[in-house]
């Protein structure tokens, strides 16, 4: 993490892998700041917004989506040899996203379900995280990202401190503001006990359980909560394996529970159970 | 009783000594009053499923005709059936939200060239009426009072807020599962901290002051003088929620009891279930941990200091750049019991629990700190009391008398005695404690009492001299003088929850013999107990009849070996030491008692350290030259101990260097 500003009027990029732009329209998003941050930071290069191109070098990076196709395997790598400080914007980014549920599944069998000439598509078994192949200096969670949590880091880099990105419980944002909880009031299953916060704890304001999109939270006893739900809710293994099977589903622990108890859904409607992902590939 | 009423000199209004009776329909007069006053009204409303507090102004937004039903884990609105405007327990607020808020801005800074400044935050907070705290509540304002305005360095924000506040309380007329202020001694019934208090009848409350400002108030209601009748019927009501709660978390001792289990086996288990998520901390209405956010604009001049309601949950609460000084789920559970419970009296002179149960009901995976305070620290007494007893004729120029009513020959020279009519105090003594015991001409000695009966004791004799012999020779009927009972205890408590290892040999069972006991009274409370026993022959094996029913009926795994064998011996032969080396046991969740020779002791503790009993888990009674039995004669001295009066029951880690050493 930077402890000096990254650099006078840092020069910034925005690239993506695989994923649908959300979150970097967020950074378009931030109306209020949107000219101050133009002014302080060099955007170099994002499509989104500019026609302008860079090759690099970045002072800072975001980028968003996951590593997906072969070709994205050495493009991070090259981005990221360009990049003084790398930062990962959004479930795909930082977890794989959702389509990293393809992991518990037949990747050729989904190829052959989809398109009529799957020869023609060039993808991955395995959707993985930015962070599987190259160092990772910050990562901003969700899906999508959340824009205070973009100005906290903008900022944060301007002054060269550490951005504050709490490692805390949804929960804690609940309690903060006085949400009622889903799960005690209502009995609704609900991920944020697990799941780090930063989303400002948007569903459970609007009567709904967390479904994790902000990943995993450090040390986050997802067995424990499964037991809970197990027992107190009286619920089926493969509906609590389900709760997992969202956008961070392959973040540890959550990954883990899924392959446990099943949840993620093959191409033809059926359910992987106790299935294994496919096998990992190595680290760039 | 009767209600004094006198004439005010102001109007024609009654002025009410004693409660007044307010009709529901006038509790608007009360709402419209405090707002005369410029006060904010907080109080009790449906939103979410739940009974929340929440800015009011009219009588209709009060929860009229709802309850709750809370376990834990679980809460769930239910319709009353009557039109009660308060007839439901503590919600998912406390009245901290307003005292203590979750964020509020401390400080804002500036970093222009080289010059930095810094600007306290102001609060210029609204005055705020609380409407409806219940006597829980009370005390947990009571308890942020002690600890943010109430040492030397105060919360000026607190300090602000607090000062603005009215308090209106309302008495519970019910209760929920979850509730515990009866143990915690905060409630049912409301005592002090309010300004004005109602109880709710059925047709309107009953409304007294606590304070002068309450009582400005009191005195500009429409009130009639309570009736005797509706003074007594609220008596009653509050009386039968007390009764329905009972008492579930016996709090005599609980700061001793707890930290004496930092090393409980059940903290781990707890955390397996625990997700850290840190609802009850911030559910609490006395948790008052922090953490400081700052945020700078994208100039990099302007910086604001934010302080917001953190939790010793979440990792990175007792983080440095190492690591976090917590870093497991158990040792966060344990900061977080010890704390409300225990340490928090040493910091602030009170109990950091006021029992509202809001930590039971909220938390979304339902434990139940009741649960894990008795299971972690079991109140005492067991059966015999734990907590020791007065000795009689403590000075070693007395003895009371006691009579010989039954002799029993345990083996050739071993002799039981029971005795009766013995001063009360040696049948409320405790395991492992003994009496100095003396015939006329004879040097009084210490034996241990091998056995509590409600109206005596009974003593276990090997005639080893003179003076033993005599006693062994004793007849029913005889009488003999004691003094006791004397000397420490073993630690029963805690053993509750864990396996028991005992290992002994010969007369070394006598005092053991009553743990033995019990743990057979009380047995579920107990893992697995295991008693090691040996004797040079069979028939130096002691309590042989109560060896065969603690193993066959009483759930004892007990394990005999003797060192030489006769043709009607089909057990173990060898020593006791090598008989509990071979044995498949599990060190993990044990604590072991031991009684015998100092080297047996001694080679039985290496075995279990070996095996991973901590030395503060293993504990030995020690046998020393004892005259006077309460550390005045100078005999029994080991190391910085008296054996008789710091002991005879030791831990190896109190110990040390000393034990086993020879010539100590």
């Amino acid at each position: 993490m930077a402890h000096a500003p990254v650099a006078a009027r840092p020069r910034v990029g925005v690239v993506k892998f695989a994923s649908c732009d959300g979150c970097q329209l967020t950074l378009l998003d931030l109306e209020d700041e949107l000219l101050s941050v133009v002014e302080h930071f060099d955007i170099v290069d994002f499509p989104e917004a500019t026609s302008a191109r860079s090759a690099g070098p970045y002072d800072v990076l975001f980028v968003e989506g996951s590593v997906s196709e072969p070709a994205h395997l050495e493009r991070i790598v090259e981005l990221r040899r360009r990049t003084r400080f790398l930062v990962t914007i959004g479930a795909c980014a930082t977890a794989g996203g959702i389509q990293a549920l393809r992991n518990w599944g037949d990747h050729d069998a989904f190829r052959r379900g989809v398109y009529s000439n799957p020869e023609w598509v060039a993808s991955l078994a395995r959707s993985t995280p930015v962070s599987e192949h190259v160092t990772v200096d910050a990562e901003l969670r969700g899906c999508p990202i959340d824009p205070g949590q973009l100005v906290e880091l903008l900022t944060a880099l301007t002054t060269g401190r550490r951005p504050q990105l709490r490692d805390e419980a949804v929960c804690m944002e609940c309690k903060r503001s006085g949400v009622v909880c889903v799960m005690v009031s209502k009995g609704i299953p609900c991920l944020g006990q697990v799941t780090q916060t930063g989303c400002g704890a948007i569903c459970p304001r609007f009567g709904r359980g967390c479904y994790g999109c902000f990943g995993p939270r450090e040390q986050a006893n997802a067995a424990g909560l499964t037991r809970h739900l197990q027992m107190a809710g009286d619920r089926p293994r493969e509906e609590i394996g389900r709760l997992f099977a969202g956008f961070t589903a392959y973040s540890e622990p959550f990954r883990s529970m899924v392959t446990e108890l099943g949840g993620a859904r093959t191409g033809r409607g059926t359910t992987t159970t106790a299935a294994e992902p496919a096998p990992r590939g190595g680290k760039a | 009783m009767v209600i004094p009423v006198s004439r005010s000199s102001r109007g024609s209004r009654p002025t009410i000594e004693g409660p007044g009776f307010l009709a529901r329909a006038d509790l608007q007069v009360l709402f419209d009053l405090l707002r005369e006053d410029g006060r904010q009204l907080i109080g009790p409303t449906v939103a979410d499923g739940a009974i929340i507090y929440d800015d009011i102004t009219s009588v209709d937004q009060l929860p009229r005709g709802w309850g709750d039903e809370q376990s834990p884990g679980r809460y769930r609105l239910r319709r009353r059936g009557d039109e009660r405007l308060f007839g439901y327990v503590v919600g998912p607020t406390a009245w901290k939200k307003w005292t203590f808020p979750a964020l509020i801005p401390l400080t804002h800074s500036t970093h222009d060239g080289h010059k930095v400044s810094f600007e306290p935050e102001q609060a210029t907070p609204p005055k705020l009426a609380f409407l409806g705290a219940r006597a829980c509540e009370l005390a947990a304002l009571g308890v942020q009072d002690r600890v943010l305005i109430g040492t030397e360095f105060i919360d000026p924000d607190y300090m602000v807020r607090r000062a603005n506040v009215f308090v209106v309380a309302v008495q519970c007329t019910t209760s929920a599962s979850t509730c515990f202020c009866t143990s915690m001694g905060t409630g049912p019934e409301v005592t002090d901290g309010f300004d004005l208090s109602l109880t709710e009848l059925d047709a309107g409350f009953l409304v007294d002051s606590g304070t002068p400002a309450g009582r400005a108030v009191l005195e500009r209601l429409p009130l009639r003088p309570a009736s005797a009748a509706e003074q007594y019927g609220v008596a009653a009501t509050v009386a039968a929620v007390r009764a329905r709660i009972g008492d579930p978390v016996p709090t005599d001792g609980i700061h001793d009891r707890l930290l004496a289990q930092l090393d409980h086996p059940r903290w781990a288990q707890v955390a397996e279930r625990c997700i850290t998520c840190g609802n009850c901390t911030l559910a609490c209405p006395t948790c008052f941990c922090t953490t400081l956010t700052q945020t700078t604009d994208l100039t990099g001049k302007n910086a604001v200091a934010s302080r917001s309601w953190d939790s010793c949950f979440s990792p990175g609460f007792a983080k440095v750049a190492g690591g976090s000084f917590r870093a497991r789920p158990r040792d966060r559970y344990r900061q977080w019991l010890t704390h409300k419970f225990a340490t928090w009296w040493d910091q602030f002179g009170t109990s950091g629990c006021v029992g509202c149960g809001r930590c039971i009901t909220w938390c979304p995976v339902g434990i139940d700190v009741r649960d894990e305070l008795n299971a972690i620290a079991p109140p005492v007494p067991l059966s015999p009391e734990s907590r020791l007893v007065e000795p009689v004729a403590a000075t070693p120029n007395e003895f009371v008398t006691a009579r010989v009513v039954n002799t029993k020959a345990e083996t050739a020279d071993t002799t039981t005695l029971t005795l009766t009519g013995v001063d009360p105090a040696f049948s409320h003594g405790s395991t492992g404690q003994f009496a100095m015991v003396a015939l006329p001409g004879f040097p009084p000695l210490p034996i241990s009492i091998s056995r509590f009966l409600t109206d005596g004791i009974e003593l276990t004799i090997r005639g080893a001299g003179p003076a033993t012999r005599a006693m062994c020779a004793l007849q029913v009927g005889d009488q003999v003088g004691l003094r006791g009972p004397l000397g420490n205890n073993w630690p029963l408590d805690r053993a509750v929850g864990r396996d028991l290892v005992i290992v002994t040999g010969g007369i070394g069972l006598a005092p053991l013999r009553p743990v033995l006991h019990a743990i057979v009274a009380d047995r579920r409370r107990f893992g697995d107990v295991k008693l090691f026993y040996g004797a040079r022959t069979p028939a130096d094996l002691i309590y042989r009849d109560e060896l065969e029913r603690w193993g066959k009926r009483d759930g004892i795994d007990v394990s005999l070996t003797v060192d030489r064998a006769g043709p009607d011996w089909s057990g173990r032969v060898g020593i006791v030491t090598h008989l509990f080396d071979q044995a498949a046991w599990d060190g993990s969740n044990m604590i072991a008692f031991v009684c015998g020779p100092e080297r047996m002791m001694q080679a039985t503790s290496t075995t279990l350290a070996g095996r991973g009993v901590s030395a503060s888990r293993i504990h030995v009674t020690l046998e020393r030259h004892m005259e006077c039995g309460i550390g005045l004669c100078g005999h029994c001295q080991m190391g910085k101990y008296f054996v008789c009066r710091d002991g005879p029951v030791f831990s190896i880690a109190q110990l040390g260097d000393t034990f086993g050493r020879e010539g100590i």
